[in-house]
């Protein structure tokens, strides 16, 4: 396992180190555009832990995201920051415990719009404290700059990265790859379904918890309805798939595409970019199949021989 | 001694009855075939005690142990393997993989990686696959993916193995090819046998007894000859003689 992991870890790695220096080198929008590729490099990998190894599709990722964003606003001012994001992914793999074990029961499609509505579920619940209790969005005062979150961001990318890999090439990532192929099957030679899914839930539950409580820390700002928005949903599954996402380095190149297509359509063109973006989901599952890292992966092959 | 013992077995679907109250026994080491037309409940028969399919009343235990009521996966450690009769290969997965997850995951649960991709080795050479070893599961002929079919099972190392139709669709070669195997298997490995099989020569040729099922009900139990000369089995093959 190591011998497999070593490479691509050390490569992973060392790029993770050079990047430390970007806020020191570069001015702050450069920064910005780092943290928002981290982040989203974060979600994805954590993302493909459950849905790229078992092929349940999680549409709801976002879900995640809020209730990690929703505890650090809650606690903000009262915990340090150190302990606000450990907070807020623990609440996120509490919610996982949780929904993942009943949740993971259907497949397919069912799964898809499952995990969709108990996002928005839990979303219009939050609305409805938060209403109860008459607050109408919650600032957050003497959040640190975006050096820093940019720091977080690359130290949680990496967490995700390594986590992602070191499922890929495990034990357990193999018994997820073959319930991803034949549910049935696996549990007949002895993988226990049930369990090893909701594991794998829960482990891609905690760093999407950890980057909202990061999240709203950059905006400042707390709004149920924009730290829930499906849209976050979307472009996980999208930027997944657009990279190929049954192994780790898939997702980064969808993940570096979409963002630098996001920086270039913002400016200009913002309505645009999620048609675009809805566009080349739609071109890659029926063109590429295995992603962007599939077809390089073939061509590399194809050279080979 | 008795390592499966099936004791009035019923499994219905929506009133459809697939096995009314089945009953029989499987000794340690015995090879037993199974017979009957096409929904004579056999297939369900191997969901049951494999435990993909939960049965509604009766009992199974395998070696002095209930495990009608567990899932399939505990079943399995227990030491009880299932071969698919539509074959169902992991597809996206390596041949070797495919079959390194029997070991980990099987009555062995074995924690090393490496290990079990060495045991897995060990497995495809004695089943002829080792030159696919790399191949993706799905890109195997039909043949092939029978023996992949297998060789994944007794990866688990059970103590009983369910072989479902594993000559089926072969060529008249690759199905003796297939037979051979069985035996082999049968008398190197002390395995305990339990084949469902259409190609009645080979079924006659291979089974110590054979258990003949009709609509969900038992209706012979004999040496291959004794089931033969049965003129319950013969009025379900070759309909019944007039008066």
């Amino acid at each position: 396992m190591t011998r497999r992991l070593l490479p691509t870890a050390s490569v992973v790695t060392a790029a993770a180190l050079l990047a430390i220096a970007l806020p020191f080198l570069a001015n702050s929008y450069f920064v910005g555009v780092g943290f928002t590729l981290l982040v989203w490099l974060a979600l994805t990998e954590s993302w493909i832990v459950i849905s790229g190894m078992t092929g349940y599709i999680s549409l709801g990722h976002v879900v995640f995201v809020g209730i990690g964003a929703y505890m650090a606003a809650l606690t903000w001012l009262t915990l340090p920051i150190w302990a606000i994001l450990p907070l807020g992914g623990l609440a996120a793999a509490a919610l996982a415990m949780v929904v993942g074990y009943p949740c993971l029961r259907v497949r397919g499609p069912y799964f898809v719009i499952l995990t969709f509505g108990l996002s928005e579920l839990v979303k219009y619940v939050i609305v409805n404290i938060e209403s109860a209790l008459s607050v109408s969005g919650r600032v957050l005062f003497g959040a640190p700059g975006v050096e820093t979150l940019y720091l977080i961001a690359l130290a949680l990318a990496w967490v995700s990265f390594m986590l992602a890999l070191v499922v890929r090439e495990s034990r357990f990532g193999a018994a997820l790859r073959a319930i991803r192929d034949n549910e049935e099957a696996a549990e007949t030679i002895g993988i226990a379904i049930g369990t090893l899914k909701a594991a794998a839930f829960v482990l891609s539950s905690i760093v999407p918890g950890m980057v909202g409580a990061l999240l709203i820390m950059r905006s400042t700002y707390f709004d149920p309805l924009e730290a829930f928005s499906p849209q976050t949903s979307v472009l996980i599954v999208t930027m997944a798939v657009i990279g190929g996402s049954d192994r780790p380095l898939g997702p980064m190149l969808g993940v570096g595409f979409l963002v630098l297509l996001q920086e270039l359509l913002w400016a200009n063109l913002p309505q645009l970019y999620m048609i675009v973006v809805g566009a080349l989901l739609i071109f890659v599952v029926v063109w590429l199949p295995g992603g962007l890292y599939g077809r390089l992966q073939r061509m590399t092959t194809a050279a080979v021989r | 001694m008795t390592l499966l013992s099936i004791d009035a077995v019923v499994k219905s679907f929506a009133g459809v009855v697939a096995l009314d109250h089945i009953s029989f026994e499987v000794g340690e080491g015995e090879l037993v075939g199974i017979m009957g037309a096409n929904g004579a409940g056999k297939t369900t028969l191997f969901s049951v005690i494999a435990g993909n399919l939960r049965a509604n009343d009766g009992a199974i235990t395998f070696d002095g142990r209930r495990i009608d009521g567990l899932r399939p996966d505990q079943i399995n450690r227990q030491g009880v393997a299932r071969t698919f009769q539509i074959v169902r290969p992991f597809g996206n997965m390596t041949v070797l993989e495919n079959v390194a997850l029997g070991v980990l995951y099987g009555r062995r649960r074995e924690r090393s990686m490496a290990a079990a991709e060495a045991k897995a080795g060990e497995i495809l050479e004695r089943l002829g696959l080792s030159d696919r070893a790399g191949v993706l599961a799905k890109h195997l002929t039909l043949a092939a993916r029978k023996r992949l079919e297998i060789a994944r099972s007794l990866a688990t190392e059970p103590r009983l193995l369910l072989m479902d139709e594993v000559l089926a669709g072969l060529t008249p070669s690759e199905a003796k090819a297939a037979t051979e195997l069985v035996r082999e298997f049968h008398a190197s490995e002390k395995l305990t046998i339990l084949m469902i099989e259409h190609v009645t020569r080979a079924l006659m040729a291979l089974s110590q007894r054979i258990i003949v099922l009709h609509h969900g009900q038992k209706i012979a139990e004999g040496t291959p000859s004794e089931v033969a000369r049965d003129p319950r089995t013969l009025s379900v093959y070759l309909g019944t003689a007039p008066q």
